[in-house]
């Protein structure tokens, strides 16, 4: 089984430092995944979510990732991001409490650059919603489908 | 020699600032390990950010984009970003960026726009009469990573417009425990690294730049400033801290310095007076004897 190591670091710690099988993550034009002797390859990211297995057929881990970018090279990849999220330490109140205020702000008038600030904010309280529901989906409903089960490593 | 009653007033007055001084160093330092811990967890980011973004900018093929440097236009419009603390009394912290970003309002060349962080030097160049761009309202307490997106779309938008050619940020840099040292750091436009001469049998790696290579260094370097910024306050916010602290610290030892001569000169002043009484009482006594005697 073909493994590479994986780097990746937030501005607040150092997320995850090891091998890795499979990284998926959102790039600008979709979804891209990183595997053993990937070519070497810079790629932006933008807020989304991304997974990553440590072993082949392993469990997948899911994470809501924000702005960032990845670099390839030599069987190694570092992911730089602003911020990146388990699941099970998303505050789904305080994602939520974003979405609204950031929906409120898209309502009223503002300058260009108030406009990209809040499309990002929402972007992100978004993504972060979603994965709290991953993680708070009932068992069944997670198993199924392609989620393949987090709940099931911890 | 001063009277007793003096050297006991500046004694009183010496150990009311001590106590304000020693305070102040107990609140210095427990805000200071704090901000260290916050430190500790970006410098990983801040430190391989900077070392990606110089091995991007060694492989990427040539092109140009806004974000990169052209050697031949001259740049006279520049954007300063200055960090300094809210508070004074931190020695020579806040003077040394102070007297960095000083250097480039000199330069008569130069059309300087200030952005400046903490209450601090904002009240430094209103003082002077310079006008400043972009006042960033709140304190540099407890920097935040929304904090660093807001100035760096503000700095990154005057930036895309035109307005300013080129951005520089000045900052307090914790090299150890004991020492920082003010930076200043031009953060755009991106200088690139000279072509070397690789020799022609070493492997020379050529990254794939997805989506494209417009759109990724379009995202990139955006996020790299504002990881930069974020790097940058959180920095400044703990040697702010530490140069309070060691300002504190060595301002607690003179006033104990000071305490002591005093107390010695206090001392001695009490007992010349009191061997000044006993010489009375004796010559008093002796001279009323001697009368005695002499009746």
């Amino acid at each position: 089984m073909a493994v590479f190591r994986l780097k990746i670091i937030t501005s607040r710690r150092i997320f995850y430092d090891g091998p890795c099988h499979c990284l998926i993550i959102p790039g600008l034009d979709g979804e891209q995944a990183v595997m053993a002797h990937h070519e070497e390859m810079i790629i932006a990211i933008k807020a989304g979510e991304m997974r990553l297995q440590v072993e082949e057929n392993g469990d997948w881990q899911y994470a809501a990732v924000g702005q960032g970018f990845c670099q390839v090279a030599h069987n190694r990849a570092t992911l730089l991001a602003d911020e990146i999220e388990r699941p099970e330490e998303v505050d789904a109140n305080r994602a939520r409490e974003a979405l609204e205020r950031a929906r409120e702000k898209m309502r009223q008038k503002q300058s260009v650059q108030e406009f990209h600030m809040t499309q990002a904010a929402m972007a992100r309280a978004l993504v972060r919603l979603k994965e709290t529901e991953r993680f708070t989906a009932s068992p069944d409903r997670r198993q199924g489908g392609s989620v393949g089960g987090y709940g099931k490593s911890r | 020699m001063a009277g007793l009653r003096e050297i006991k007033s500046r004694i009183k007055s010496i150990e009311d600032t001590r106590t304000i001084t020693s305070a102040m160093y107990m609140i210095s330092s427990t805000k200071m390990k704090k901000a260290k811990q916050t430190l500790e967890a970006t410098e990983p980011y801040f430190y391989t950010l900077q070392s990606t973004i110089d091995r991007i900018l060694r492989h990427i093929p040539d092109m140009e984009h806004i974000y990169f440097e052209k050697p031949e236009i001259k740049r006279t419009k520049i954007g300063l970003l200055v960090i300094t603390d809210d508070k004074g009394l931190a020695g020579s912290y806040n003077h040394n960026i102070l007297k960095m970003a000083q250097r480039f309002l000199d330069d008569a060349e130069n059309q300087v726009d200030l952005f400046v962080v903490g209450e601090l030097g904002r009240q430094y160049f209103v003082s002077k009469g310079v006008h400043i761009e972009e006042n960033f309202q709140y304190t540099v307490q407890n920097p935040t990573f929304n904090r660093a997106r807001w100035i760096s779309e503000t700095i990154l938008d005057k930036y895309r417009t035109g307005e300013i050619s080129e951005v520089h940020v000045i900052y307090t840099r914790m090299e150890s425990s004991m020492q920082s040292v003010a930076e200043d750091k031009m953060l755009l436009p991106i200088r690139r690294p000279l072509e070397e001469t690789v020799p022609a049998d070493v492997y020379q790696e050529d990254f794939l730049l997805l989506p494209s290579a417009k759109e990724a260094i379009d995202t990139i370097i955006p996020n790299y400033i504002t990881g930069f910024i974020y790097g940058a306050l959180v920095q400044a916010y703990c040697t702010a801290h530490n140069a309070r602290m060691m300002a504190m610290e060595s301002a607690t030892n003179n006033a104990d310095d000071l305490l002591r001569d005093l107390k010695i000169m206090y001392n001695r002043a009490r007992q010349a007076e009191i061997t000044q009484e006993i010489t009375e009482v004796c010559s008093g006594a002796k001279a009323q004897q001697m009368s005695r005697n002499g009746k």
